[in-house]
């Protein structure tokens, strides 16, 4: 009678057990996914359910604001004035928003498989900014010049050429950001500036030239008083007719393509002291001698015209802002590949903040005098024409102060297959 | 923008293609820079260009080098078929042609080293026009490559007929130069040599090689593409 009740309640206690571990199994389940949401919902709800479903409403709610704050910055980058790409580390194009599309003539983008960057843009100097950028794994930039596939292959017209500037950054797993800026505009408009100025220049150069021929006929036939103020007119016409032959010069010489130079075999040395000699008279008034160190001759080949003028300019500078009674150094030290050629002086040396500045054009250096304008003769081209002409010996000019003298330290190097091999046959001049 | 998430699933041998394809595009590349160095140098006076081709040329070798291995090793070792085939084949073919075009590049500059002295010969704008053709084909030539498309890899062949045209008006301009100079004005002292003639001849015939060249990589797309030769 008694054994089916025992069978029963044993039986039912069985199943209570059963059904409270699987309960505390699924409770600690539950636990669990509340846990694995982003947002641990710590509510008062008693009911482990609800704190579960605010749990996911919460998450899907911050799911949904992550999106459209995404599709934002997407929107973002996609109008932003400056070229956006975007590559995986296989090179495929992942991003290409509107402004590059536009720059890099690229038509039916986002169609199609993906494809490799240089499927759709042929560049090699990009291909390999991104290869650099992913193996130093840091930021690079570069500036080269883009011929854009010509759309039309019939016009076989010159394709027209984007100075193109890149800034890269690299992302994790191989991924490469890139940022491009078309620097077209800026060239173009420098370029077109300085035509305009070698345009006045020659325009000026005509009546200039008038103007200084009048004032020497009247400076003959006039009487003392009136004579000194026509002096002073024809010193300033001479230094504006100087300024205005200096620009043009200068212009000619950094001009693309440039023009050639007339190499010939020369004396270095020769070449320094006969630059000298041209200042010996403004030397003298300031007691200022030439200190020269290095070999008594140095045959070396080059333009004498130009090397000439660009010593006359590096010595003329140097006595300008020496103190009288100083020395100006210049020192030649041939080495088996290049000749070096230091020239110091004694002066103030250029201000720290101007040094990267001292080869621009219309650079001119502080000086004691009051009124720099109007009494030096710089035309402030001195230092641009001896940058161009030593640059189109394939030679390199470096501005520093001396540390010893304090004076501006100009040191120039010329590289040595403007070394000839010994001729006999031609004696140098 | 942002279109689909890229295969990263995708198969090894796949994933070796594009890295092949990505080779040869980056050869081409290079080629193009090679070409328009070269144009620099001899129209522009450019000699900083002229002497900038040299590395490139060596560049050009080493992928010429690589990507025939790398073709080699998939044919032999990935048993492609049909297209993929057909691919391979006409890489192993094009990247020559790639590779003569560079080279032809380079000698171009050469020639622009030696005739930097010389005074221009009124015929240069017409050698101008030509290697601007030829410029162009090869560009046709890699974006038909890219697209794989066999109609623009035919119409390559008919622009490689304008180059032709030029070549030979050139020649016989050239050709008609009398040998013996009638003009009195030039005086037994102003030096008249052969040389500038030589090396125009060189230069009109190297364009019109590099040309031939670029039509063949048109030709080869259309081979990929259609399995037929045009």
């Amino acid at each position: 009678m008694l054994t089916p009740l025992v069978a029963f309640i044993s039986g039912l206690s069985l199943g209570i057990v059963i059904w409270w571990s699987q309960r505390l199994h699924f409770h600690r389940q539950l636990t669990d996914v509340l846990n694995a949401l982003p947002i641990t919902a710590v509510g008062n709800y008693a009911s482990l359910i609800s704190n579960l479903r605010r749990g996911v409403r919460l998450s899907s709610q911050r799911q949904f604001d992550l999106e459209s704050q995404l599709q934002t910055w997407q929107q973002l980058i996609q109008v932003a004035p400056l070229g956006f790409l975007l590559v995986d580390s296989e090179n495929q194009l992942l991003a290409c928003n509107t402004y590059a599309q536009h720059l890099l003539h690229i038509q039916n983008w986002g169609f199609g498989r993906p494809r490799l960057m240089l499927e759709v843009i042929r560049s090699y100097e990009l291909d390999q900014l991104i290869e650099q950028t992913r193996r130093s794994y840091q930021p690079q930039e570069q500036e080269w010049l883009f011929y854009p596939t010509l759309a039309d292959p019939d016009a076989a017209g010159r394709p027209a050429a984007l100075t193109l500037h890149g800034y890269t950054w690299p992302l994790n797993d191989g991924r490469v950001a890139i940022f491009l800026e078309n620097r077209q505009p800026v060239i173009e408009l420098s370029r077109s500036r300085d035509q305009w100025m070698v345009d006045l220049a020659h325009e000026l150069k005509t009546p200039l030239t008038s103007i200084q021929l009048v004032a020497e006929a009247l400076h003959s036939r006039l009487d003392p008083p009136l004579q000194v103020w026509v002096s002073r007119l024809l010193q300033e016409v001479t230094r504006l007719i100087t300024l205005v032959q200096n620009w043009l010069d200068l212009s000619q010489m950094s001009a693309q393509p440039p023009t050639p130079l007339a190499t010939q075999q020369l004396d270095l040395p020769a070449l320094i002291r006969a630059a000298w000699q041209t200042l010996e008279p403004q030397a003298r008034q300031k007691h200022i001698a030439l200190a020269y160190v290095g070999p008594e001759t140095l045959v070396t080949s080059g333009d004498e015209m130009r090397l000439y003028r660009a010593f006359l300019n590096l010595l003329d500078n140097a006595l300008k802002y020496s103190p009288p009674e100083a020395s100006i150094e210049v020192h030649i030290t041939p080495t088996a590949t290049d000749v070096h050629i230091s020239v110091i002086d004694h002066g103030p040396g250029f201000p720290e903040t101007d040094l990267p500045h001292v080869f621009e054009r219309f650079y001119r250096g502080q000086t004691n005098d009051p009124m720099p304008l109007s009494r030096s003769n710089g035309s402030g081209l001195g230092l641009a024409i001896v940058e161009q002409i030593i640059l189109a010996h394939r030679g390199m000019i470096r501005a520093s102060n001396h540390p010893k003298t304090g004076g501006a330290w100009l040191q120039i190097t010329l590289p040595g297959h403007l070394l000839p091999t010994p001729n006999p046959q031609t004696t140098p001049p | 923008m942002f279109p689909a998430t890229p295969y990263s699933e995708a198969s090894v041998f796949v994933r070796q293609m594009r890295r092949l394809e990505q080779d040869v595009l980056r050869m081409g590349a290079l080629v193009e820079n090679s070409c328009r160095l070269s144009h620099q140098a001899l129209f522009e006076h450019n000699l900083v260009a002229a002497e900038a081709i040299a590395p490139l040329d060596k560049q050009i070798d080493q992928f010429y080098r690589r990507i025939e291995l790398d073709c080699i090793q998939l044919i032999t070792l990935q048993a492609p078929v049909a297209q993929d085939t057909r691919l391979l084949g006409a890489y192993m073919q094009l990247i020559r042609d790639l590779e003569r075009i560079g080279d032809y590049a380079k000698n171009l500059a050469d020639i622009a080293i030696k005739l930097f002295p010389h005074p221009p010969h009124p015929c240069m704008a017409q050698i101008e026009v030509m290697s601007l053709q030829t410029q162009t084909m090869l560009a046709t030539s890699l974006v038909a490559l890219v697209d794989l498309d066999a109609e623009v890899g035919r119409r390559i062949k008919q622009m490689d007929c304008a180059v032709d045209a030029g070549y030979a008006a050139v020649y016989d301009i050239l050709a008609q130069t009398p040998l013996v100079c009638t003009n009195p004005s030039s005086a037994p002292s102003s030096h008249q040599t052969l040389e500038p003639f030589i090396l125009l001849a060189l230069a009109i015939r190297h364009l019109e090689r590099m040309a031939d060249h670029a039509t063949n990589i048109g030709q080869r797309v259309a081979f990929i593409v259609t399995g037929q030769r045009g």
